[in-house]
């Protein structure tokens, strides 16, 4: 409930926040502006986005965005939101205080839930998507830009044996 | 000023679809002389709309009206799937066209032989290599060895393969017909920004349209195929980008939407003359649609690859393209190289947590291969319409019914096989394959060529055997898939066609 509640609510900043790939820091401050002093269960959702795809270069801001981006898309019926708070309902009372190790425990015993897989899939739909996390990936994006790849390392790979 | 047709202007052959089949026939057509309207149900992007964006792409070109089943590719677009297609081109082999004779009957399956041979088709396919500019033909050398290539190459070696290749392939090597060089882009699929990849977008519509005898109707989704009371028929009905139902009158009509929506509208054309719908008297109408073995295989390899810095597929294993039953199964296939962006990658290897994260921060090491090989035709495969569920045009929603065959998923078993034997070879991990019906598709058959009209749909020149003057001219005629991808038999076919319709009207029998 929670969730379906704190939705509605902050939808339209993070609507209008998510509304192209900007990841500024300034506009991510604006779109969290709920999560601020709330502790709970919302940076529970957060660290259970980044320990499903633990990138420790990607900072938590774009996991929260991200959240955000999945909760504004299905604002109209609140699915999203009711899959969080099923999340919420099921991790331990403590889980931000866990250790990494327990969490993950914690994380496996509800990995067959449908609430886990909806979750897995829009975080990961979003993150792999996201500029921020393709410097970690060592993906540079778009290239037509730069004239594609032809001067900037293609074909060229050193590891290869030779032919026999 | 474009050359426009009076809707009442029965003299004009109407071309449905603007893609390979659609977009080269009207432009065959035009060269000689022969007035086209072709009307498409999508827009015509410019290559500044163009953008290395796959999911922005999708919305701008894709085909995303509601479908139900397996999933499929169409493009609504000028150009159709030639915007967003790979351009891997083998031709088909001798013994595909034999495919009942060689293979037997297959339990289970409606295998026929095709009503042509390769030798038939072969002047065909040598005028659509030169026409596109496939590269080892003609004046086109080899394409660009990207790295992702010669992972493929290596493996592919220690594996004792002998025929890999990095040509058939319809992306420019050189300059060629006014389009640049390819530039190692890497994002096909969302259309070539400076169309160094052949598409009929900017090859064969603007070339039919400079003749002076091609209109083409942009928003023109057709609903219906009319006929009169002899059983020809005489026009089209199309809703237009205003939402407007208009009859373009026709001598003769070719439909070319890609197998579900050619199959759509003869389904939806039905009439109390034709109560199973257009050209359907031996019921094998949606029925054979086949869609190729497929598998996208990727792997962690012990070095960087990179396998974004070139294109989506490059360079191809031939070596298991043969029929040789030890394997298993009938049919062959090809291991071509493939690459892929960093999300659809992330849907493709299984998991979560810190081994899936350090796998994805091995981006740069992955390597890949898009398995294609031969689906044989099942008369349960099918296109039909559903009872209840309409479209924004009013519509039947189509239904996809398809079941992969035992001797596809042995194939598909044998592919993956190779395919780990291949990376592995070279110390690379296998993190990714296809099992079963995957998101990457051929769509083939539903309006099968063959000689006798209780077979199929259509005879040999793709015209259908129950109405003379209405042509199919997309993957639909394939009588079987054979193992190659099927863009360059499409457009062969469509040259041989139009060569067809010409001389049927110059005899005056159109």
């Amino acid at each position: 409930m929670r969730y379906n509640s704190l939705t509605r609510r902050r939808f339209l900043v993070a609507a209008v926040t998510f509304s192209g790939v900007a990841t500024g820091a300034t506009l991510l401050g604006a779109s969290r502006a709920w999560a601020q002093g709330s502790a709970g269960p919302d940076a529970a959702m957060t660290r259970l986005a980044r320990l499903m795809f633990p990138h420790d270069g990607v900072p938590n801001e774009v996991y929260a965005d991200i959240l955000d981006d999945a909760l504004g898309a299905t604002a109209a019926d609140g699915a999203f939101a009711d899959t969080l708070d099923a999340a919420a309902a099921a991790l331990p009372a403590d889980f931000t205080a866990l250790d990494e190790a327990a969490q993950v425990e914690a994380l496996r015993a509800v990995q067959e839930e449908a609430f886990f897989g909806g979750i897995l899939f829009a975080v990961r739909l979003r993150l792999y998507n996201h500029p921020a996390v393709w410097a970690v990936l060592n993906y540079e994006g778009p290239s037509w830009q730069r004239g594609g790849y032809l001067n900037r390392g293609a074909g060229e790979i050193d590891w290869l044996p030779e032919a026999d | 000023m474009a050359t426009q047709y009076a809707m009442n202007d029965g003299s004009v052959v109407v071309v449905i679809g603007s893609g390979a089949g659609g977009g080269t026939l009207s432009n065959e057509l035009a060269q000689k002389g022969i007035d086209v309207v072709c009307l498409e149900a999508g827009g015509r992007l410019r290559f500044e709309d163009i953008e290395n964006d796959p999911g922005l792409m999708h919305g701008r070109m894709g085909w995303n009206d509601e479908r139900i089943g397996a999933p499929v590719w169409l493009c609504k677009t000028v150009g159709g799937t030639t915007v967003r297609w790979t351009a891997i081109t083998p031709r088909f082999q001798a013994h595909e066209f034999r495919a009942r004779s060689t293979y037997g009957a297959l339990d289970g399956t409606t295998l026929i032989d095709w009503p042509l041979t390769l030798d038939e088709l072969e002047p065909y396919y040598d005028r659509a290599e030169a026409k596109i500019g496939i590269t080892g033909t003609h004046e086109m050398p080899p394409s660009f060895e990207s790295a992702n290539y010669k992972v493929l190459k290596a493996g592919g070696q220690k594996l004792g393969y002998r025929e890999i290749t990095s040509t058939r392939t319809a992306i420019n090597s050189i300059a060629y017909d006014g389009r640049p060089a390819c530039q190692q882009i890497g994002f096909c699929m969302s259309g070539c920004r400076i169309g160094a990849k052949w598409s009929t977008l900017y090859t064969e519509v603007p070339k039919a349209e400079a003749t002076g005898h091609f209109e083409l109707r942009t928003g023109a989704m057709v609903v219906k195929i009319n006929h009169d009371d002899t059983g020809k028929v005489t026009g089209v009905v199309y809703r237009d980008a205003g939402g407007n139902l208009r009859e373009q009158k026709a001598r003769a009509v070719a439909v070319a939407g890609n197998v579900i929506e050619t199959t759509r509208l003869l389904l939806n054309s039905a009439t109390a003359r034709f109560p199973e719908g257009l050209a359907n008297s031996s019921g094998h109408l949606g029925r054979n649609y086949m869609r190729h073995v497929t598998s996208l295989v990727y792997a962690r390899m012990p070095g960087e690859v990179h396998f974004e810095r070139g294109p989506r597929q490059a360079g191809l294993i031939m070596d298991e393209r043969f029929h040789t039953p030890q394997r298993g199964f009938a049919g062959g296939y090809y291991l071509e190289a493939a690459s892929t962006s960093p999300d659809d990658l992330s849907g493709a290897i299984a998991g979560w947590g810190r081994e899936y994260a350090d796998h994805m921060e091995h981006y740069s090491h992955m390597a890949g291969i898009f398995v294609t090989g031969e689906d044989p035709p099942q008369a349960t495969n099918r296109i039909v319409l559903h009872p209840e569920k309409t479209d924004q045009y009013g519509l039947p929603v189509p239904v996809l019914e398809y079941a992969m065959h035992e001797n596809s998923l042995a194939m598909q078993r044998h592919a993956n096989e190779r395919s780990e034997a291949l990376y592995g070879s070279l110390g690379g991990k296998l993190l990714a394959k296809t099992d079963g019906v995957g998101v990457a598709c051929h769509n083939m058959g539903v309006a099968r060529m063959s000689d006798d009209p209780a077979d199929g749909v259509t005879n040999r020149w793709g015209q259908t055997h129950d109405i003379p003057n209405l042509f199919v001219s997309d993957g639909s005629v394939f009588t079987s898939s054979a193992a190659a991808n099927p863009t360059l038999t499409i457009v062969s076919l469509a040259i041989r066609q139009a060569d067809h319709i010409a001389e049927r009207m110059s005899r005056r029998e159109l």
